[in-house]
């Protein structure tokens, strides 16, 4: 729980975003921004290399009104929980805003690769992610499977409010693996 | 619309959503990515990578397709969506920029306290490009 510890000291009332965002940088491991050397820590990502009951995260993030805004604009949604002015109070992140926080986790513990294609997903909502949230999110490859010569691969990750710990959100992706650029 | 009003067999439809090249742009700009010090040739910008993958060419990300599902979810019944909803789908068919695209849900469940829905995304080529299942809580906060 280190991240939980870690990061009242850092909230939104303590210290300016700019240095909030490099903060939570600095602990996601990716320095000011950059990524990681490939030689360091981090494996190819490749079937090999995936395996069922890996733990992948966390990766620490805070809630972007600004991205809020820009994912509604994206998706073209007028919704107003997403805007300034939410009926809800707090303005309201999109409910799959965060979907590509699979990604971040993958980048942490890989490399390289050609991709993949969506395959499926799944989503459980159970409560409202909020601008200005400070969020924790983890995951773990569930599932592995060659069948007729493609590889696919299950990620389950859930997001909580790094402070208090309350449960936003679990998600799961089944993905194929793209092998030198093909399905199969 | 609320929920409480629905009933089995009732099917909600979505206005049509035009995803094309600005639409993915601007989703892309909505979304937190990993750094990378290249950006990577992928097969929903390069068509080379899209046809070694098998695709006729460019495909745009599964996610936003799934993404316009769940606003369309939340816009039909409401913020309890986001406490106690559930949402999953399987991406069946590459949808291609230019693709205008069609949600639907119907429900064919309201006993207990949720709804069961049926889901689907049609594209103007009226084949289904996502198919799933949704649950939704009856009592929105």
């Amino acid at each position: 729980m280190r991240g939980a510890n870690f990061l009242p000291s850092v909230s939104p009332l303590n210290v300016s975003g700019q240095n909030l965002a490099r903060l939570i940088n600095l602990f996601n491991g990716r320095g000011d921004g950059q990524s990681m050397s490939d030689s360091e820590k981090r494996l190819l990502m490749c079937p090999e290399n995936i395996h069922a009951g890996m733990k992948l995260g966390p990766v620490f993030y805070v809630v972007r009104p600004e991205q809020i805004e820009a994912f509604a604009r994206g998706t073209r949604s007028t919704n107003p929980l997403f805007t300034g002015n939410s009926p809800a109070g707090d303005q309201i992140a999109p409910p799959t805003m965060r979907l590509q926080d699979y990604a971040l986790l993958i980048a942490a513990h890989f490399y390289g690769g050609s991709g993949g294609v969506h395959a499926k997903h799944w989503n459980e909502f159970h409560a409202p992610m909020r601008a200005n949230q400070p969020v924790k999110t983890e995951g773990r490859i569930t599932w592995v499977e060659r069948k007729r010569g493609k590889f696919y691969f299950e990620l389950e990750y859930e997001s909580r409010d790094a402070v208090t710990d309350e449960l936003l959100m679990r998600q799961a992706i089944t993905s194929v693996l793209l092998q030198e650029g093909k399905i199969a | 619309m609320s929920a409480a009003a629905t009933n089995s067999g009732r099917e909600l439809v979505s206005k049509p959503f035009l995803l094309d090249a600005a639409a993915a742009e601007a989703y892309q700009q909505g979304v937190e990515s990993p750094p990378r010090r290249t950006p990577r040739v992928n097969i929903h910008t390069d068509d080379e990578a899209a046809r070694t993958a098998g695709f006729p060419a460019p495909i745009a990300g599964g996610e936003q397709t799934y993404a316009v599902m769940a606003n369309f979810m939340l816009d039909s019944f409401g913020s309890g969506f986001l406490r106690g909803g559930r949402l999953q789908a399987a991406l069946v068919k590459p949808v291609f920029y230019g693709d205008t695209l069609t949600m639907h849900a119907r429900i064919v469940d309201d006993d207990g306290p949720q709804l069961q829905l049926e889901v689907w995304t049609e594209s103007q080529r009226g084949e289904r490009v996502l198919v799933g299942t949704a649950r939704v809580p009856k009592q929105s906060p």
